[in-house]
């Protein structure tokens, strides 16, 4: 494709292309990682978007998206950016960290195709999803939806197939993408990592993974990234990462993400290809995915109340997302749940481990946007949409908006959302990554709460009097650290939660315990164990009554006069049983704000449908902590 | 082959010439007829290679004999439609057309600015322009302690407070408890805005030097602070932020090429807009 843009190129330019400079400076002036010093222990979180998607994304261009890469860093940094209809954006805050995750398969494609000469292409079929997306940005989105369709069922025309071409296309825009990455990349103040999209499916399951890079190009150029095309399992990702470990030095890591829309197959209690699960095979997804995306725009996968019927908040950002995979071509069946929620993944693994040793799902959480607008954004009164054919607008909280035929979505089941919290020890690729690879990560929906969260076995209440975050750390392990088993009584959790400084006060904080008892029962109990107004809001057979409401959905506002704005404690499990195996994390609940469509609603005079949920509580989840008996 | 080979190479190519001369003429003659020596269309050995190569580079394999008849076909229809819409005006007060155009002329004008390198004199007339964009950020040194949410009573009890520290108690048995850092150390300004929200750092810029003050609004609640150092903005050098300022010239190279590319060519144009009478 390259020589056929060139060659557009030349037919345009004639001889003055030949007088061009091709020569790029190779000089980064920025400081070294080396230079940045890391702190004893990390004082700070640092807040990231882990997922995504440019220009170069296939899907992503098709829908409107004009910016590449280095918009995406720059509104990542917190500058102001055009975005692709033409809107001012522009973050609250910046963020701290980037990883732009475009789809290896077909990286760069649809552009190249965008902007070849018409007169190169032959086939028909291409040749009318070409015209629709020169039409204009409603065209495209349609001419985008049957490539992704006609992909999903394997038929895109051969020149969407050829290989050889494709392998040529994706090198070359990877390489210019790490260059980009490299220039924006500034050790002590923002990391920009590298990384991609290995978007595997089966059918229309989504089995996706992101792909993250520890290095700088020196390392990460050594390769290109991996195609999933003609793959059904990560087996093949994994022994990619391998072999870029082995032939670089450098480390990578994966992290999947959307399990709702799996159809039961992200978390099975076989191996990837159903086969019975073999200690090696849990060891290997275990080592190669520390962190799944809990939370992120196509819904929320902690929890689902048929899974949870005890949990009242289960229900967050499920609508429109538990009806089936992530192309709707199979609708789901409740038996599928237990293998795509991540609460459930949890205990799943704790059975696994008592079977074969090795727990394959001991993984931490983060939140993610897979914004594929090249634009991070995660707050409610500021969001830029799944896609460029979103991006804010009067219709886009009604409007149908499903991949593929079959039942709709539509818009305001999308959630604004989320956002990594890593607790590093710097802000650098090294730091960030290890802080990552050790699950000592958060995600949210959206809202920068900090979290704290260490278990030990001797934490009192007067540990918060004092210095409670040195003690976490000399007496303790953080979220993602193992506890084994102790000398004397129950596991004692250090728990604190501050709101965003920008945002709503916070409601409770809840540990979530799942354990397996012997006969290989999964167990789990939510315990509220800090909440605000104590003293008001008695705690009646596990419930609390609710915060209160403050939201007025006329101005699209809400108050803090309810809540708190900072939760703390330390709970010790009244229930522990010292021969089961367990994990513990933290829930954050925010009170109730309005969501973005109700947002839209205000800004564009719209009246929304009597089922569209336009308020929620947003939330934080916690890595887990676990315990393992001896023995 | 590097890329210039292979454009001058193309450049060779007797298609590439035909068709760079068609645009020409559609280019200077825009609007006219074309002449009758271009009624016609010769089909040689280059243009049957490059329609054959075409369609292997898609399929994966050579057109059997009656493909190629059909491409052939299907290239002389394309020329001729194209020739005879042109001759009847057809790509007039067409968008796609018009669109279409003008990304060429902008990719033409813009092909090159991605590659070059800015030097230090354009790098540094970039921060003369807006030194304070690259000017190292506020740091800001200080201690704070946490009063609760703001209300009346607060405050008065924050009086109070102030007070007692004034009259030198010891900030860290007063305050309730908050998971932030009581003492900051030479934070640059945006951090602390994360952490406390603007309007905290709004307040640190005012408060005064050396002693306890507030109380000033978090996005948690009241604070008193005392600051202890509060560097000012110094004149940026350009080898402290030499990647940053290069980084914004190529982001602007593309738009600045554009714009460049486009004052040329209005210059060329009288650009009459009439009132409504």
């Amino acid at each position: 494709m390259r020589a056929r843009l060139l060659f557009t190129a030349t037919l345009l330019a004639g001889t003055t292309l030949i007088a061009g400079c091709d020569k790029v400076s190779k000089s980064f002036a920025n400081a070294s990682e080396e230079s940045v010093k890391e702190t004893a222990y990390p004082e700070r979180v640092y807040w990231g978007d882990t997922h995504l998607h440019t220009a170069n994304s296939v899907d992503a261009f098709g829908f409107g998206n004009r910016l590449g890469p280095e918009e995406a860093l720059r509104f990542a940094r917190g500058e102001e950016v055009t975005s692709s209809t033409g809107v001012k954006a522009k973050l609250a805050h910046p963020l701290d960290f980037l990883v732009i995750t475009d789809h290896a398969e077909g990286m760069g494609s649809t552009m190249a195709l965008y902007n070849a000469p018409r007169i190169m292409i032959n086939d028909p079929t291409v040749l009318r999803w070409y015209d629709m997306m020169h039409k204009g940005p409603d065209d495209s989105v349609k001419a985008m939806g049957e490539i992704l369709e006609a992909r999903a069922k394997g038929t895109l025309p051969p020149m969407f197939r050829d290989p050889k071409a494709s392998a040529e296309r994706t090198h070359n825009v990877w390489n210019s993408y790490l260059d980009t990455v490299e220039r924006y990349n500034e050790p002590g103040k923002f990391t920009a990592f590298m990384g991609f999209e290995y978007t595997l499916m089966q059918g229309g399951n989504n089995l996706h993974r992101n792909v993250i890079f520890r290095d700088g190009k020196d390392k990460v150029a050594q390769i290109d990234p991996l195609d999933p095309t003609n793959e059904l399992t990560p087996d093949k990702l994994w022994d990619y990462m391998d072999s870029y470990q082995a032939k670089t030095g450098g480390k990578v890591l994966a992290i999947p993400h959307n399990s709702n829309v799996s159809n039961g197959l992200m978390f099975m209690m076989t191996d990837g290809g159903g086969k019975q699960m073999t200690a090696a095979w849990a060891k290997r997804r275990a080592d190669h995915e520390p962190v799944v995306e809990v939370t992120q725009i196509k819904g929320d996968s902690e929890a689902h109340p048929f899974l949870s019927p005890n949990d009242e908040f289960a229900a967050y950002g499920k609508a429109g997302w538990d009806i089936g995979n992530l192309m709707l071509t199979e609708k789901k069946k409740p038996s599928m749940f237990a293998g795509e929620y991540v609460r459930e993944a949890l205990k799943r693994g704790l059975l696994l481990e008592q079977k074969l040793g090795v727990n394959p799902y001991k993984f931490g959480m983060v939140g993610s946007t897979d914004s594929h607008t090249s634009l991070s954004t995660g707050d409610e009164n500021n969001f830029f949409g799944k896609h460029s054919g979103v991006e804010p607008s009067p219709r886009r909280a009604m409007l149908p908006q499903s991949l593929g035929s079959g039942p709709a979505r539509f818009g305001w089941q999308y959630l604004a959302g989320g956002y990594a919290g890593v607790w590093a020890k710097a802000n650098t690729r090294a730091s960030i990554w290890d802080a990552i690879a050790r699950r000592e990560v958060y995600g949210t929906t959206g809202p920068r709460m900090v979290v704290r969260f260490f278990g030990g076995w001797d934490f009192k209440g007067d540990d918060l009097k004092g210095d409670w975050v040195k003690a976490g750390y000399s007496r303790g392990v953080p979220m993602g650290g193992n506890l084994a088993q102790g000398k004397n009584g129950a596991p004692s959790f250090i728990v604190s939660a501050l709101k965003d400084p920008d945002g709503a006060n916070l409601d409770r904080v809840q540990i979530v315990k799942g354990w397996v008892d012997k006969g290989g029962t999964l167990h789990e109990k939510i315990f509220n164990v800090s909440w605000s107004d104590m003293d008001k809001r008695k705690q009646a057979g596990g419930k609390l009554p609710a915060v209160g409401d403050t939201v007025d959905m006329a101005t699209a506002t809400y108050k803090n006069s309810i809540g708190a704005p900072t939760l703390a404690t330390v709970w010790t499990d009244p229930e522990f049983d010292h021969s089961v195996r367990a994990f513990y994390y933290v829930r954050v609940l925010e009170i109730p704000t309005p969501s973005w469509p109700a947002y839209d609603a205000v800004r564009y005079h719209i009246k929304l449908g009597p089922d569209v949920i336009a308020k929620a509580q947003e939330r934080a989840y916690s890595s887990p902590i676990w315990y393992t008996p001896a023995g | 082959m590097n890329w210039r080979q292979r454009a001058a190479a193309l450049l060779r190519e007797p298609l590439v010439q035909f068709l760079g001369a068609g645009l020409l003429v559609y280019v200077l003659l825009s609007g006219r007829a074309p002449d009758l020596g271009e009624r016609r269309i010769v089909v040689n050995e280059a243009v049957v290679g490059r329609l054959a190569a075409r369609w292997s580079d898609n399929y994966r394999r050579p057109p059997n004999p009656a493909e190629l008849d059909g491409l052939i076909n299907d290239y002389v229809r394309d020329q001729i439609y194209y020739r005879e819409a042109l001759r009847l005006g057809l790509d007039k007060d067409d968008e796609v057309v018009m669109r279409r155009m003008r990304n060429k002329m902008i990719a033409l004008a813009t092909s090159e600015a991605e590659a070059a390198t800015p030097g230090d004199s354009q790098l540094q007339a970039l921060i003369d322009k807006d030194p304070a964009r690259y000017a190292p950020e506020t740091k800001l040194t200080f201690n704070q302690i946490y009063l609760g949410q703001d209300s009346p009573e607060q405050r008065l009890a924050a009086s109070r407070v102030l007070g007692k520290l004034q009259a030198g108690e010891d900030d860290r048995n007063l305050g309730q408890p908050i998971p932030v850092p009581a003492s900051f150390s030479k934070d640059p300004a945006s951090d602390v805005g994360s952490v406390f929200g603007d309007e905290f750092v709004g307040g640190l810029r005012r408060a005064p030097i050396g002693i306890w003050s507030g109380p000033i609004v978090s996005g948690f609640g009241l604070h008193l602070v005392r600051v202890t150092e509060r560097t000012s903005s110094a004149t940026p050098k350009l080898v402290d932020v030499r990647q940053a300022v290069e980084n914004d010239w190529r982001a602007d190279a593309r738009r600045r090429a554009e714009g460049d590319g486009y004052k040329r060519i209005l210059s060329g144009y009288d650009v009459v807009i009439e009132q409504p009478k």
